[in-house]
């Protein structure tokens, strides 16, 4: 085995075998706990980034291990896989730090602590999945590992929330699983190929790739939140912001996003999606659930419920810019996928820090929150401003290629839906900034938190206040090399190579 | 070595308001208002025009400088602002005062920036910066008129923003350089062009208050602060006109429809002005008609220079001549009545009867009430519970009312959106077979 067919492993170990050591760690070892969690995600950064520039120059990373007959796991990095794994394990990074903070003396924190590196693992070992049969095993891994996490509270609701994510994301698991199957046996291959490995098939299999096509997105579409399969989003909300902040950013629901990326390019590809029909449908699937998602969310008073159903709408955006085929709205779906990771982030984090410093948990108590903490509910500003897509923040990079990218296409229809969107982003978080910044605090708050002269604890605040920076980062300077808008145009140009 | 320094204070028009925003920064400097103003008055008495190019800025061709024209509406802002800042200094420097300072300092960065960009996107970055930081500076410690007046504005900068936002997406399939001049020069010959005018006129009228869509400006002048008073010209309005005059081809395009339109609002707003308010308007309304007959008359100019570009092109550069004129006379005019105010010169202010077509309009909105409008939602709810509890009445009574209710206060923003809707489906609709 050499470096290039031990990366791979090595990226998955790094918070596989911490995350197991850290089951075994009695409750009051904190300090070994914080080194292992901290080492890990540290390591995995530093792995990526060797890799990372080892794709961006021609490198090949792979290692295939046999699994069944003519069937093998494969861990393989490629341009795409490359910007999932950079985003999740960086966002890792800032949520470990998070978690470490937000957690501080509650129970059950080694297995929260070792479930949270099982969930990254899995989500690694998904975006490296260089078959489908590799990545519906740590789909389903990821399904397993969340679960717990979901539930941690141990309350009546987090129970029935749990049950209720379980329920959706296991029968969708069964349904990716059938159409990985019966694909099988139609194709004789599952590798991911760059424009698909379904082209060449007899057209009398047409239908049932079709019906193929609906399987899958129908068992991603569940993680991805796309309606009608979103239910458990809202209700997992009772989960610990460290846990929302993974499900909505980094883990669950871009594994969904990320795997229909992945059926559409690779296993279909996109030329022959098209040709087939299925993208279009697609498309207005996607608009629907960006239109849900946003008047949902315009009348929540919870806040996390009010950004869960955001979500819902928001990752849409990169299951449209796959659907609306051509190479500029792919750059836009693509990009949207880390921009929307950090957004979305630095707004759970900000919730969570609320919670936990002034028990705010509803936006009818956000009066004059901006005053009492400023830091946080800039970094909020921020956040939200970028789901709204104001320029220069990272939302604006994203909708302007998606918009641009529909004209291209000449589905110009979409342009109404990104406008449609907007105003409705708008519409559900201006009213909060105004709460914050310019309504009268109250007397009191619901369960405030001394921290002396900060406003929070550092380790709930430097990670809110990093990720907002990114998000202005990331927009502002999207045409840096190596930027994630940079590395989306590296992917794109691949894609449609001639 | 000049060159070096040119664009050091290029960047730092905008870059030190911008850190100066930041209060951890700012809290040992005197006077951070009329320090961030430092950088533009020296770049305005530096000769000739000078630009420089931002490479990893958004898509790479965004850029800053300063020419002719951007040197004058720069002087106009530099005196408003500075006459602003002077307004501002409160003794309350933490709190509310600290605030302030911050969305004042924001507003700056944002409007500066705009005036010194070179092309659209990194236009549009600092304009949007510009008016949500304006609305906080508007609404800021304000009464209810004043953020009823924000909260309009709020809604027609948004919807602004959606169209220019589309604006500069059919630009962008016209040309890669989204620089004003190679714009100006690859809209003509597209088959767009009837799109992206549309788009940017409406986007800017919105953003300026052209008539009809000018509710917010008298509401504004009459109830916020003299500091912000004085900024609603350069800041709002005159960058919303500053704005028009870059993004529209203007010289390179003979567009009819587009200019008579222009004109024809121009004529509508200053009648309307001068026939119906100005005569009637409280003592710290007339700014505002003033500025709306102002806008009124730089539409024409507009519209005269979309109907003969021949016109534009021998006139167009008196525009920031007369936008700096009357941003001086509206200074003067606020200054003098906060003026009188103070020694309570005016009598006090109260309305003043309505004009007939207002009695009018009134009565008719009276006369429906009366007739069974208000009640409609109870008969609707008694008609929907007649087979059930009085507890479905209740609930169906509570839906209505909070139907009613989300409507009234949100008519403004559901007419112009279905408006602008309505006028860009026409028109996408119009252009769809040959256009995109």
């Amino acid at each position: 085995m050499n470096w290039e067919t031990a990366l791979p492993l090595l990226i998955v170990l790094s918070s596989l075998i911490p995350g197991l050591i850290i089951f075994f760690l009695a409750e009051k070892q904190v300090v070994a706990r914080i080194t292992l969690n901290m080492a890990a995600a540290l390591i995995k950064l530093a792995l990526v980034g060797v890799m990372l520039w080892g794709v961006f120059h021609g490198h090949h990373y792979e290692i295939r291990l046999p699994f069944l007959p003519g069937l093998d796991l494969v861990l393989r990095a490629d341009p795409l896989s490359m910007l999932f794994v950079t985003l999740s394990a960086s966002l890792w990074l800032a949520t470990t730090v998070y978690a470490i903070g937000y957690l501080e003396d509650s129970p059950n924190r080694s297995r929260f602590f070792g479930f949270f590196s099982l969930c990254v693992t899995a989500t690694v070992g998904l975006a490296l999945a260089g078959n489908l049969l590799t990545f519906v095993l740590f789909y389903e891994l990821l399904t397993l590992t969340t679960y717990p996490l979901v539930v941690h509270r141990g309350t009546e609701v987090a129970r029935l929330a749990g049950r209720k994510y379980l329920i959706y994301t296991v029968g969708g698991g069964a349904l990716l699983l059938l159409a990985t199957v019966w694909l099988y046996t139609l194709a004789g291959t599952l590798e991911f190929t760059a424009r698909g490995f379904l082209s060449g098939l007899d057209a009398v299999h047409y239908p049932a790739l079709i019906i193929i096509f609906v399987l899958l997105i129908a068992g991603l579409g569940v993680k991805a939140a796309l309606i009608p399969f979103h239910g458990w989003l809202p209700q997992a909300m009772v989960a610990p912001a460290p846990v929302s902040a993974l499900l909505h950013a980094v883990a669950v629901v871009k594994a969904g996003a990320f795997g229909i990326v992945r059926v559409v390019y690779d296993v279909f590809g996109i030329e022959f999606a098209a040709s087939l029909g299925v993208t279009l449908p697609l498309a207005i699937l996607a608009s629907a659930t960006i239109i849900y998602g946003s008047l949902r969310a315009l009348f929540q008073d919870d806040l996390k419920r009010r950004l869960a159903f955001s979500t819902v709408s928001q990752v849409s955006y990169i299951v449209l810019g796959v659907a609306v085929a051509g190479p500029i709205a792919t750059i836009g779906g693509l990009v949207h996928l880390v921009h929307q990771g950090v957004q979305k982030i630095t707004l759970f984090f900000c919730a969570g820090i609320l919670a936990e410093t002034l028990g705010i948990h509803k936006i009818s108590e956000m009066n004059g929150v901006g005053r009492r903490m400023p830091w946080t509910m800039a970094a909020f500003t921020i956040g939200a401003f970028g789901m709204i897509g104001a320029p220069p923040l990272a939302g604006f990079i994203s909708k302007w290629y998606l918009g641009l990218g529909a004209l291209d296409a000449g589905q110009n229809w979409v342009i109404f839906i990104l406008a449609a969107s907007s105003l409705l982003n708008a519409a559900y978080f201006l009213p909060i900034l105004y709460r914050a910044w310019f309504k009268a605090p109250p007397a009191s708050w619901p369960d405030e938190r001394s921290f002396g002269k900060r406003e929070t604890a550092w380790a709930l605040l430097a990670p809110a206040v990093i990720t907002a920076a990114l998000t202005l980062g990331l927009g502002l300077l999207a045409s840096m090399p190596y930027s994630p808008l940079e590395w989306v145009r590296f992917i794109t140009e691949q894609e449609y190579a001639p | 070595m000049s060159n070096i320094v040119n664009i050091f204070l290029l960047l730092l028009a905008p870059g030190l308001p911008l850190l100066l925003a930041i209060p951890a920064l700012r809290r040992r400097v005197p006077w951070p208002a009329h320090l961030a103003l430092l950088p533009t008055i020296v770049l305005l008495f530096l000769p000739g025009s000078f630009s420089v190019e931002l490479p990893w800025i958004l898509w790479g061709n965004a850029g800053m400088g300063i020419d002719t024209g951007a040197r004058w509406w720069l002087a106009i802002s530099v005196v408003i602002w500075a006459a602003s800042a002077s307004c501002l200094q409160t003794p309350d420097r933490r709190g509310a005062g600290n605030r302030l300072t911050t969305l004042f300092l924001l507003t700056l960065v944002g409007q500066i920036g705009g005036i010194l960009a070179t092309d659209m996107v990194s236009f549009f970055t600092f304009m949007t910066l510009m008016g949500y930081a304006f609305i906080g500076l508007l609404i800021d410690g304000g009464d209810e008129k004043t953020r009823r007046a924000g909260r309009i504005y709020l809604v027609l900068l948004i919807l602004a923003d959606i169209a220019l936002f589309e604006a500069l997406l059919i630009a962008a399939r016209s040309t890669d350089d989204l620089g004003y001049e190679a714009v100006a020069l690859a809209i003509p010959p597209s088959p767009s062009s009837a799109l992206y005018l549309s788009m940017v006129i409406a986007g800017f009228a919105l953003k300026a208050g052209f008539w009809p869509l000018h509710v917010w400006l008298p509401l504004a002048y009459g109830s916020a602060r003299p500091a912000v008073a004085l900024l609603l010209w350069v800041v709002p309005v005159g960058t919303g006109l500053f704005g028009a005059v870059r993004w529209l081809p203007l010289g390179e395009l003979s567009a009819p429809i587009a200019g008579t339109l222009l004109q024809a609002l121009g004529v509508a707003g200053i009648l309307y002005a001068l026939l119906f308010k100005v005569m009637r308007a409280q003592w710290k309304q007339l700014p505002a008609h003033t500025a709306i007959i102002a806008v009124g008359m730089f539409a024409m100019g507009l519209g005269t220079g979309l109907l003969d570009p021949a016109v534009w092109n021998q006139y167009g550069h008196l525009v920031p001549v007369f936008v700096a004129a009357v941003g001086l006379a509206l200074a003067i005019m606020i200054a003098a009545f906060v003026w009188l105010e103070k020694r309570e010169v005016f009598p006090s202010e109260s309305d003043r009867e309505a004009l007939w077509l207002e009695r009018w309009a009134k009565d008719i909105i009276r006369w429906g009430r009366r007739a069974g409008g208000d009640t409609l939602p109870e008969l609707c709810a008694l008609w929907l519970a007649r087979w059930d509890s009085f507890w479905q009445a209740f609930t169906w009574q509570e839906l209505f009312d909070a139907g009613e209710y989300l409507l009234q206060r949100w008519e403004l923003a559901i007419t112009l959106f279905l408006l602008l809707g309505m006028v860009s489906v026409a028109l996408l609709w119009l252009d769809a077979t040959s256009v995109l």
